[in-house]
């Protein structure tokens, strides 16, 4: 059967750092339930740390255990991208030191080995699929998708509906240990954009995945369904079986028909609630998509190769889609970051907001629009910006507080008075 | 920003003021302000001009300049005349049909090794005589050493005739065994000055050799330097034929070093080791350095040969996990390779290895404390670069 067992995912990890030392770091964001460490190799020009204005990426595979040739193309991914960084590959080069990238080949180490363990050709469809508790962990995020229906409907908040960490996560006991870790990472790191991989089909799959009517097939747009479909392709369109429009189904009495173009809307697919996807664009700023990379869940060792040639381009092209849209700083007057400024963009329902060092990224697809930053306490500033399909346009805000805003005017009035007094002789 | 409003009359702050209307007053603030607020929403609405995206500095052009390979210009035509033999090299009797003496059957293998550039040979010859029990073991063991000091006489005549290319000041020709030919006969240490000069450029090697001053260790250490000299002269012959670099040649001969020193250490500095950790043999395409596979083969050949008249005790760690180590080897080896190239691109000093070693030890203890690598793998990488 293809693919490593757990120690020689490891090891191949930590062949990679071992070889590329000044250029990525791993690291690990908890445990599984069995206690396997969930591993992520991040690879960037200054590993560990976030440097202010660089987009965070992730790649996440496996989190389906028997879907396993998201984990393999992975750990391919790391390997490919040394390898060509010391060999001098400019493009490589240039994405490494622009970017933070994080892979994590494996969410579900536990179903792997279960999956894994299988003897024979033939694999059941779903023994690995699940955690060790038997969780689904792709039906197992809180469910925002309700919340932003609702909002939608009866006005709220259009972006970051995670409330209360500590009760929706922290202390929440159907939450299986793979999707707190995971969950915790999105919070904490200030990713951009990011894919999960998936095995069962052959397209790219995007937001929204829940349907709102709430039945089982509905195209259901996100705000940001233009550049979602945008990104969808640009995974697509480099992988020769996805974008065949000749394609076969996977299986006989598959239906397809909300594919084009090798990419689909989540809801017009099928519905899934508590999926991972829909959790990161509306818990967070990331924009992820769900890969769906062979008909073959499992498939064998030899087979791999394959996998790789049709995947590599559309792997390495996706990272680059972070650079795009708009991306800049929002400060104060004296220069200072301003963290957890909103950013909004005329006529897209959806919201984000920067990160501790004020830094942003708002991926857009081509056009014009009106950029406007925000924060509590601070005057809003609004820009217009002409935005090419890439790179990014840079667009910094200066904010106003309030406080100064008044300070200024009593200033004024008091030179004012001052004028006057001495005119009058008060 | 803050231009003075123009006063519409004379209006005052409530507090400063005691006659003041408080109907006006409140007017004419109101006045002010919406003044106040005209110049700033006309500093709001602007647009921006497109800034191009920031670019970091990132390396210039790191490709691999092409490895300049020499023609094989100074093909050696003196190699013909030393080699001539009419009948079969490989078999036993003379032309004549007389039997060959043991001297003769040395100066066939030299010849043929020379020719051959193979050391294959050797072992060809050997399996033959062993399997037709024509020598012993022990016997076969003196032939080894006797062929090398026979070919290092051919390598040594023919440089002297022809311009042998040298690999740097680091590695002068060497000038024949006279020093290795009786042991006995100078003092322990005139002997070990003569006979060593042109390994003193092999750190780790050296020590080992010293390490071996017992009387039984005599027959092990000399063997191991004719092997040595030996393998150093097959790489200037590349060299010189230009199936190799001269700068390939001596990261080759480093590298040796290092694995010698490698092996010491797994063996706690005694006997050389037991092939468990050896020099990456496949052809990646990275490096198409063919030196490396040679030198793995000989040395494997070596060891094989050694296998059978010497016991040795099995490094326990090698043996549970040859293939991590060697994967580990091989990806560090490329990071050294990689930043060596990069710091003379950029024209930097050579990187500091001591910096590097330690900036990995830590980083290992980290990864081990995390539970992201196991105590056994740190170990070895730790080893792995403390024998760098």
């Amino acid at each position: 059967r293809g693919g490593r067992s757990g120690t020689e995912l490891r090891k191949a990890l930590v062949s990679v750092w071992l070889q590329c030392p000044s250029i990525t770091r791993i690291y690990t964001v908890g445990e599984s339930f069995e206690g396997r460490e969930l591993l992520v190799l991040e690879m960037s020009d200054n590993p560990g740390t976030h440097e202010a204005g660089e987009p965070e990426f992730k790649y996440i595979g496996n989190m389906h255990g028997n879907e396993a040739v998201g984990r393999e193309l992975i750990v391919y991914l790391a390997q490919y991208l040394c390898n060509q960084y010391q060999q001098g590959n400019e493009s490589i080069i240039d994405l490494i030191h622009t970017t933070r990238i994080h892979l994590m080949p494996s969410m579900n180490p536990d179903g792997f080995e279960k999956a894994a363990s299988q003897s024979g050709e033939l694999k059941d469809w779903f023994v690995g699929r699940s955690n060790a508790q038997g969780v689904d962990l792709n039906r197992n995020f809180p469910d925002l998708d309700r919340i932003v229906y609702g909002n939608e409907k009866e006005g709220g908040a259009n972006n970051h509906l995670l409330n209360n960490m500590k009760k929706a996560v922290d202390e929440n006991t159907k939450l299986a240990p793979e999707t707190k870790a995971v969950i915790r990472w999105i919070m904490e790191i200030p990713f951009v954009l990011s894919a999960n991989l998936h095995g069962g089909d052959v397209v790219a799959n995007y937001p929204y995945d829940e349907t709102r009517s709430g039945s089982t097939h509905e195209y259901s747009a996100s705000p940001d369904d233009v550049i979602f479909k945008s990104l969808a392709k640009s995974y697509s369109q480099f992988n020769p079986v996805m974008s065949d429009p000749q394609r076969a189904p996977c299986r006989k009495n598959d239906d397809d028909t909300s594919f084009t173009d090798g990419i689909t809307n989540g809801g017009a697919w099928y519905s899934v609630p508590g999926g991972m996807q829909d959790f990161n664009y509306l818990s967070s700023n990331c924009f992820e998509i769900t890969l769906e990379l062979s008909c073959d869940k499992f498939p064998a060792e030899d087979t791999l190769k394959t996998y790789w040639e049709e995947n590599r381009n559309s792997l390495v092209n996706y990272i680059e889609q972070v650079h795009r849209g708009v991306k800049g700083f929002v400060r104060d007057l004296q220069g200072g970051a301003i963290f957890n400024a909103s950013i909004s963009v005329e006529g897209i329902d959806h919201d984000i907001t920067t990160a501790k060092d004020g830094d942003y990224w708002r991926l857009l697809a081509a056009g014009n629009y009106k950029v406007s930053a925000y924060a509590p306490g601070y005057l809003t500033v609004i820009k217009k910006v002409a935005v090419p399909y890439s790179p990014a346009i840079r667009v910094d805000f200066e904010l106003e507080s309030l406080v100064e805003r008044k300070e200024e005017e009593k200033e004024e009035l008091m030179d004012w008075w001052k004028m006057m007094s001495e005119t009058l002789n008060f | 920003k803050s231009a003075r409003p123009n006063p519409p009359g004379p209006t005052l702050f409530s507090c400063k003021v005691k006659e003041a209307e408080p109907e006006q007053e409140n007017d004419d603030f109101t006045l002010l302000k919406s003044l106040a607020e005209g110049q700033r929403s006309k500093e709001t609405n602007e647009t921006p001009v497109r800034e191009s995206l920031e670019k970091e500095p990132y390396f210039p052009d790191e490709s691999d300049s092409t490895k300049n390979r020499r023609l094989v210009e100074d093909y050696d035509s003196t190699k013909m005349e030393n080699g001539k033999y009419q009948d079969d090299p490989e078999s036993f009797r003379q032309v004549d049909g007389t039997p060959l003496t043991a001297e003769d059957i040395v100066q066939k293998i030299a010849t043929k090794i020379y020719e051959e550039d193979d050391r294959g040979v050797f072992d060809r010859i050997v399996s033959k005589l062993l399997r037709l029990g024509l020598i012993t073991d022990s016997q076969a063991d003196s032939l080894e050493y006797e062929v090398a000091e026979a070919l290092q006489d051919l390598i040594t005549k023919n440089a002297k005739n022809n311009e042998i290319e040298d690999l740097g000041e680091d590695y002068p020709v060497t000038r024949g065994d006279q020093d290795d030919q009786n042991p006995d006969a100078k003092g322990e240490e005139e002997e070990r000055k003569d006979g060593l000069q042109d390994l003193q450029y092999f750190p780790n090697f050296y020590r080992l050799l010293k390490s071996l001053d017992s009387e039984q260790d005599a027959q092990e250490r000399e063997t191991l330097i004719t092997i040595m000299k030996t393998l150093i002269d097959f790489v200037k012959m590349m060299v010189k034929y230009g199936t190799i670099t001269p700068e390939e040649g001596v990261s080759y001969l480093e590298n040796l070093d290092a694995m010698i020193a490698l092996q010491t250490k797994n063996k706690l500095g005694k006997t050389l080791g037991i092939p468990g950790i050896i020099p990456p043999t496949g052809k990646t395409p990275e490096d198409d350095d063919n030196t490396k596979a040679e030198a793995a083969k000989m040395q494997k050949e070596y060891e094989n040969l050694k296998d059978s008249t010497k016991e040795e005790a099995p490094s326990t760690e090698t043996r549970d996990h040859p293939g991590k180590s060697e994967i580990y080897l091989e990806a560090i080896r490329k990071n050294i390779e990689w930043l060596k190239k990069h710091n003379k691109d950029e024209g930097k000093d050579d990187y500091d290895l001591s910096k590097l070693r330690d900036f990995m030890d830590q980083q290992v203890d980290s990864y081990i404390d995390k539970g992201i690598i196991e105590k056994g793998e740190g170990e070895t990488i730790k080893r792995i670069y403390g024998s760098l």
